[in-house]
């Protein structure tokens, strides 16, 4: 097991500096010259040739890299262009409130859609379970950007319970978590259903039948935890969608977390905070997955061995 | 072993498989005749292709043209999804913007699945060194979080519909690459491939007529799972103001005009979006249906 | 001696509605158990024997399928008319079972422990040590070595015989009165299957409960059942002891299956078989459902169903040859044993 997390950990390098590589070369096709852009128009070529220099533009692309890196170690990730603030600062500055957005929506498609698919798999094909499942196509098939705005025309506009943006209270995480959740919570439901479904019809469910155990243990002890196994991935796929709907989710609900800050910055092509924004998600997206992989594992081992 | 001997062989091989395959398409599209999911899945679906076909000629006004005296009018017979902040009528904006908005999803899914199928099969078929780094590349494609990794794409570019196309078509690429990375390698342990490899078949032909029409089931569920994520991408880089400009009548970039207008006119939020669902809903269904036709363990 | 009855089936039916038709999987099966005997039920697969044990615990899968008719007196009380309550309460404890498959029959996430514990907190109330406890002895009594380490192991850390030793020592962890057995030594190798048959014989002698042994194996059958019933067709076909059975055979089909059974001490040419296939159980024939493959059937047969008669103390038949109207041969000319 140690060996197994050791193992990936080793994976992550080439992935991660892969990434850090990517995020490098995208930037890099962005027409037109950085010293240029930064020196504004009208500027005189001397201006911007010092810049160049200073911006250390001219030297090799690899060197170029491997500069970047050495930065990246130390926490530079450059200053912003639009307020010369650096950008590991506004990073650090946002993060918490995308991650607690995000911890609010985990919880959210966990609860949701776990209690949603053990209901619908108790009673299969019964109301219940054919109203739930078509609720839940739905939360797959809209689209988080129209459901937010949706439920802030409903919650907001309409029933002024909610307030419509922003991030001071507690009643201004509500939507925003619910958008982002719900589409995962939404997988979940159907996954646990399927799941709980094809682990019902297993012996082992039927020899708990002949010990006369309660119809809840079943369930509960003797079911669940088979079924569980698989949602397990579904829930750390969610990880990546939920990752990237912040940056809708934070749009629309005007919440100043990361995504927002991204999208942002590349209206007003603020090069170093979009590299930055995206570098910063990527890595923790990563560290996510390394994560959900080593539970998984951890739970699997008595399948590896079968 | 003399040669005209080879040819037949061969031959006969491929027709067998041919006549086992179109039986296996027939009892196949029986089953999806008999999941009601996938056939109200394929009717929406077939809507859709149909609004994109004739939707522009049969729009009652140009999509374009501003009226502003007849602005933020609510639904009514003359307009039936009423007008928009600068007075166009939002139905025949709908109309046009279907040909942009499942243009791009399809434009998307042609450029990653092309690209894609091309390095699974690859990938999976030389395996080794190809194949690790193949997959390191996927690996790395992957590990940015949902549309991370288009965005910074179309920051790159600059915001504008084909880049979206561009941004998001790389970005499906490792999911079809995966797959078809995965069926590759399952079709070619099957004896049938070493069978018609000491028949004297080279790699490309194997690879064109033996694993490719093996492994298409799979890629056709994947295209239409990732059609419908592709559209809806492309509309959410849209609603942020990164794909299709104003006065582009795409759905995303509609919803992202409608939403400021929420208060006063809410039609013009509600119609884009509804459109949006309604095709991914039947590209769900669809798909859903297509996945339980193809899995093995269904009874009839 | 006096022998108490401890379960008696009367004119079990259970049948599955499905698009195909109704299938009559039992239809019409009595027998009883004497307190400390051991019937065999034997068969041919799809003959119905395993969904009259799954019927016995009522644990047949529902829909599509349905115990539609007969009692099932476990020490005079219908199991088919207990409550879900009641029925719980004497599931694992007055009427255990056991299954084929035990791979896929044990919990893969929980202890082998637990899954005995479990059973015996529920029906015997004691605490979660003293259950515990009580399953390691359990463990122990099935032969199992070094029980309290064994105890604490996952199903997939155990081989098949050791599983099926656990799934022993569960149905018995409450000293139930009757031990039903559904192919129990069918998916393990010889060996252990002998293994195992030794141990639910010992166990026998020592809980003193009653088993009903499901197998298709007549070999299995000869050695641990006092009494069998042959089944065919949803059917019971001959009914009697052990060694009657054996000796003198009264059904065709009984007479049919022992034959090809391959002899150890005379040469053979050819394995013996029985021509024919089962009937489909969703189209029974309207006669009797042996007709068709039977070498003695005459236009009777195939017309009308027989009954299953009393022949002898305890020995039971349906078969036209021992009614009172038979025209025909008889099997007692053919037998060469």
């Amino acid at each position: 097991m140690t060996l197994f997390i050791l193992k990936r950990l080793a994976q992550i390098i080439p992935v991660t500096l892969g990434v850090t590589l990517v995020v490098f070369l995208i930037m890099q096709m962005i027409p037109g010259d950085p010293a240029i852009i930064l020196a504004g128009e009208g500027a005189s070529q001397e201006t911007v040739a010092e810049l160049r220099e200073n911006l250390g533009l001219n030297k090799p692309l690899a060197v170029q890299y491997t500069d970047y890196i050495k930065n990246l170690l130390q926490g530079d990730m450059g200053n912003s262009l639009k307020n010369n603030q650096p950008v590991f600062e506004e990073i650090t500055s946002r993060l918490p409130i995308t991650i607690e957005l995000a911890f609010y929506s985990i919880l959210i498609t966990i609860v949701l859609g776990l209690i949603a698919g053990i209901i619908s798999a108790i009673r299969p094909y019964s109301l219940m379970d054919v109203g739930l499942m078509v609720v839940a196509l739905l939360g797959i098939s809209l689209p988080s950007f129209w459901l937010g705005i949706l439920l802030m025309y409903v919650f907001s506009v309409q029933l002024h319970w909610l307030p419509v943006a922003g991030w001071d209270s507690a009643k201004h995480i509500i939507l925003p978590a619910v958008t982002l959740g719900a589409g995962g919570a939404a997988i979940v439901a159907r996954m646990t259903r399927s799941s709980m479904l094809e682990v019902v019809n297993q012996d082992y469910i039927r020899t708990a039948k002949a010990k006369g155990l309660k119809g809840y243990i079943i369930i509960l002890k003797h079911a669940l935890r088979n079924a569980l196994i698989p949602v397990i991935t579904v829930v750390g796929l969610q990880f990546g969608s939920l990752l990237g709907g912040t940056v809708l989710v934070e749009s629309v609900f005007a919440v100043n977390g990361l995504g927002r800050m991204i999208v942002d910055a590349i209206r007003t092509r603020d090069i170093p905070v979009v590299q930055g924004g995206v570098l910063v998600a990527s890595l923790i997206f990563v560290f996510i997955n390394l994560f959900v992989d080593i539970l998984y594992r951890f739970f699997n081992k008595r399948m590896d061995l079968n | 072993m003399n040669k005209v001997t080879t040819t037949i062989d061969h031959s006969v091989l491929v027709n067998a498989r041919k006549a086992s395959r179109k039986k296996n398409l027939v009892s196949f599209l029986n089953k999806i005749k008999k999941n009601k999911a996938a056939v109200v899945g394929g009717i929406i679906i077939l809507l859709y292709i149909l609004m994109f076909l004739i939707g522009p000629i049969i729009a009652p006004y140009d999509p374009y043209d501003v009226q502003l005296d007849q602005k933020l009018q609510g639904p009514s017979v003359e307009h039936l999804m009423g007008t928009d902040d600068k007075g166009r009528d939002i139905l025949s904006r709908i109309l046009y913007g279907s040909r942009l908005s499942i243009g791009v999803g399809i434009s998307a899914v042609l450029f990653g699945g092309t690209i894609g199928t091309f390095l699974g099969l690859i990938a999976g078929y030389y395996g080794r060194w190809v194949d690790s780094i193949i997959s390191r590349i996927l690996d790395i494609m992957l590990a940015f979080p949902g549309i991370l990794l288009a965005l910074a794409i179309v920051s790159a570019l600059g915001p504008s519909l084909i880049n979206v196309t561009i941004a998001v078509g790389f970005f499906s690429i490792p999911m079809f690459a995966r797959i078809v990375r995965g069926s590759t390698m399952e079709v070619k342990k099957l004896e049938y491939i070493d069978a018609v490899k000491t028949l004297g078949a080279n790699d490309m032909t194997i690879l064109i007529k033996h694993i490719f029409p093996n492994i298409l089931s799979p890629i056709i569920v994947q295209a239409s799972m990732r059609l419908a994520t592709a559209i809806l991408s492309a509309a959410g880089l849209s609603f942020l103001g990164l794909g299709a400009q104003p006065p582009s009548p795409e759905w995303g970039a509609m919803l992202s005009n409608g939403r400021d207008f929420l208060f006063t006119a809410p039609y013009m939020a509600l119609f884009p979006g509804i459109m949006i669902s309604i095709l991914v809903l039947g590209f769900n269904l669809f798909g859903d249906g297509l996945r339980d036709a193809l899995d093995p363990r269904m009874k009839n | 001696m006096k022998q108490e009855t401890v379960l008696e089936v009367k004119n079990l039916q259970t049948y599955f509605y499905s698009s195909e038709g109704v299938a009559k999987a039992v239809d019409g099966v009595s027998f009883t158990l004497q307190k400390g005997e051991t019937l065999g039920i034997v068969g041919e697969s799809g003959c119905g024997k395993s969904m009259t044990s799954l019927s016995l615990l009522r644990l047949v899968p529902s829909p599509p399928g349905k115990i539609i008719n007969g009692e099932i007196l476990l020490n005079n009380t219908d199991i088919l008319k207990l409550s879900d309550e009641e029925l719980r309460k004497i599931r694992g404890n007055k009427i255990s079972m056991i299954f084929q498959e035990p791979m896929t029959s044990l919990n893969p996430v929980l202890s082998v422990g637990e899954q005995i514990a479990e059973s015996i907190r529920l029906h015997q109330g004691l605490s979660r040590k003293e259950a515990w406890q009580k399953a390691v002895d359990m463990i122990r009594l099935v032969g199992i070595p070094a029980p309290e380490k064994r105890a604490k192991q996952e199903p997939y850390q155990l081989s098949g015989g050791m599983r099926q030793r656990i799934m022993i020592a569960m149905a018995l962890a409450c000293t139930p009165d009757v031990l039903i057995a559904d192919e129990p030594t069918t998916a393990l190798d010889v060996t252990i299957q002998a293994q195992i048959i030794d141990i639910i014989q010992n166990l026998q002698k020592q809980l003193g409960m009653s088993i009903i042994f499901i197998t298709h194996d007549l070999g299995v059958v000869a050695e641990i059942c006092d009494k069998i019933a042959v089944m065919y067709a949803g059917q019971v076909v001959e009914e009697g002891t052990t060694e009657s059975l054996f000796e003198k055979p009264l059904h065709p089909y009984t007479n049919g299956l022992i034959q090809s059974l391959p002899k150890l001490y005379e040469d053979q040419e050819e394995l013996s078989t029985i021509h024919g296939t089962v009937p489909s159980p969703y189209n029974y024939p309207i006669g009797c459902r042996y007709a068709e493959r039977c070498p003695f059937a005459t236009d009777l047969c195939r017309e009308q169903q027989p009954e299953l008669l009393t022949v002898e103390q305890g020995k039971k038949v349906r078969c036209w040859m021992y009614s009172n109207e038979w025209q025909g041969e008889t099997l007692m000319k053919e037998l060469t044993v």
